[in-house]
Parts: structure tokens; sequence; C-alpha cells
């Protein structure tokens, strides 16, 4: 469902380049990361979407320093706001959680690492990213779908680097622990 | 194999291997400790094995989520439209 969200006014030259060179180049972040917070595609899209036209206004008070972790802000506070407004029987309809597991790609011939995929481990790894409580999820959401640096990503959060290190490590542990409950023994054992 | 094989790892030097072993996986160590890591993960196979179970699950979360190429496609498009036109 789309949001209410007038179009911005059109901008001037510069606020165009500005938003070509720090905004395009994230699209693709910016939908990953939508997508672990959604779980859905078409409420993904529908907030990146807003995500964009909020970045587009904006761009003009953009310092340019860390376009990535601003972008990741844009898009939380855009999904605080899309919440905020929704009704709330539309939260969280566990209907939509069906095409999580429809949507796994099973094979990319472009891309090799891709083709040893297991739909299986993506979603039980999916499963157990959103069983972890927000303080561990986020830093792995920032640094491995994201792809931020630590020292991006304790900036993002106002936290020390070793804060974002040993949550990661906790966090991903954590989801290995699980995975081995549910049998995927092999990840270790080989 | 070489003809000099180094002798097991100890103990200290995998828990020392633990400690950096994530920060390994996310390209975050200089280049030294990169090596001694790189290079005890190849004798190590308890090592190497985590290792490769958490760059499992990485390379899952890199997968997840990823726009198909039509979305990929209408995002941009949609993106290139707030710079060229004239939304009042």
């Amino acid at each position: 469902m789309q949001e209410e969200l007038t179009y911005p006014q059109e901008g001037n030259g510069e606020s165009d380049a500005a938003f070509s060179r720090y905004v395009l180049p994230e699209l693709d972040v910016l939908y990953r990361v939508g997508q672990s917070i959604t779980h859905n595609h078409a409420d993904t899209e529908d907030l990146v979407q807003d995500t964009l036209i909020r970045a587009y206004r904006a761009i003009d008070r953009f310092d340019g320093r860390y376009p990535r972790a601003w972008l990741l802000t844009t898009l939380r506070n855009t999904h605080i706001n899309r919440n905020r407004r929704r009704r709330p029987e539309l939260l969280r309809d566990p209907a939509l959680d069906m095409d999580r597991l429809a949507a796994t790609k099973i094979g990319d011939a472009d891309d090799p690492e891709a083709t040893v995929v297991d739909p299986v481990l993506d979603a039980s790894v999916k499963d157990a990213l959103e069983a972890l409580p927000p303080r561990f999820q986020i830093p792995i959401e920032l640094v491995d779908l994201a792809g931020l640096s630590y020292r991006e990503a304790a900036d993002q959060l106002g936290v020390p680097v070793g804060t974002i290190m040993s949550r990661l490590h906790r966090a991903r542990r954590r989801m290995r622990t699980q995975l081995e409950a549910i049998g995927f023994r092999e990840l270790e054992l080989d | 194999m070489g003809l000099f094989r180094r002798s097991p790892a100890s103990k200290s030097e995998c828990d020392e291997i633990g400690r950096l072993l994530q920060r390994y996986l996310d390209n975050e160590l200089d280049v030294n400790r990169a090596c001694t890591v790189l290079v005890h993960l190849e004798d190590c196979k308890r090592c190497g094995l985590e290792a490769a179970s958490y760059r499992e699950i990485k390379q899952s979360l890199r997968r997840t989520g990823r726009p198909d190429e039509q979305t990929a496609s209408r995002l941009r498009k949609f993106a290139e439209s707030l710079t060229t036109t004239d939304h009042r």
C-alpha cells in the first residue's frame, strides 16, 4: 500500500546531482535492509520508494558524509512513520510471510555464489536473524545486509566500535547455535 | 601437503583466533593479523569449519532480500524519475 507522501518539488541541478551521487548506488542496500524490516516484497518496494522521496526532499541538508548510514536512518524513520499511520489490522498479516519462501531464489547463473543456494538454509538463517533481540539484530543488518564497516555501524547506532564487535559476535553465535539446533550440523561438522 | 607440516594448533592459539575471527570475516583486520588467521584456519580443522559455518551464514544473509531484476529496475527508474520529472 502506497503511503500518502507528497512528491517533492522539482529540485535544482545541484541537488539532483547529489541525489544521483549519494542515493542511486544504495538502492540495492535499501531494498535488502527494507526486506529484513518488512519481510514482504510489496511492502519493501513501497518503503524504499517512500524513503527515496524523503531522501530527495532532504538531500540539500545532507552533508555528504556516510551516505549509506544516512539513508538507512531515513529508511528506519520512514518505516516507523508508515507503521504509525497504518491501520492496526494490517500489521503483521501472517499471510504476507508466505511470499518470503516463495521469493527465495534457487540459483543465478550470473552469480557463482548463488549456484549453491540452499533455500531451506536461507529461510532458516532469516528466521534465526528475526529471532534475535533488536540490539543484536540491528548490527547484523547494518554490517551483513547493508555492508557498513564497524565504524559506520557504530556511528549509526551511537555506540563504541567495541560494542558493535561484541554484539555481532554474540548475534552470530546465537544464529549458529539456532541453526545447529534445527539440524544444520553440517555447517560445522562437514 | 607440504614436507614440513606445522604441529597441531594449541588451545590458546585457537582461542586467540576465535577472538579475531569475526573481524577477519568482516575484513576489519590489518593484513598481518588477517594472514595469521588465514594460516591458522588452513591448519586447524576445527577453527576452519567454524569459520566456514560463519561464512555460510554471512553469504546467506547477503542473498537475503536481494531484489529481483524487475524490482531493481522499477526502483532505479523511480529514483531517477525524482531527478528528472517536474512533480509540481
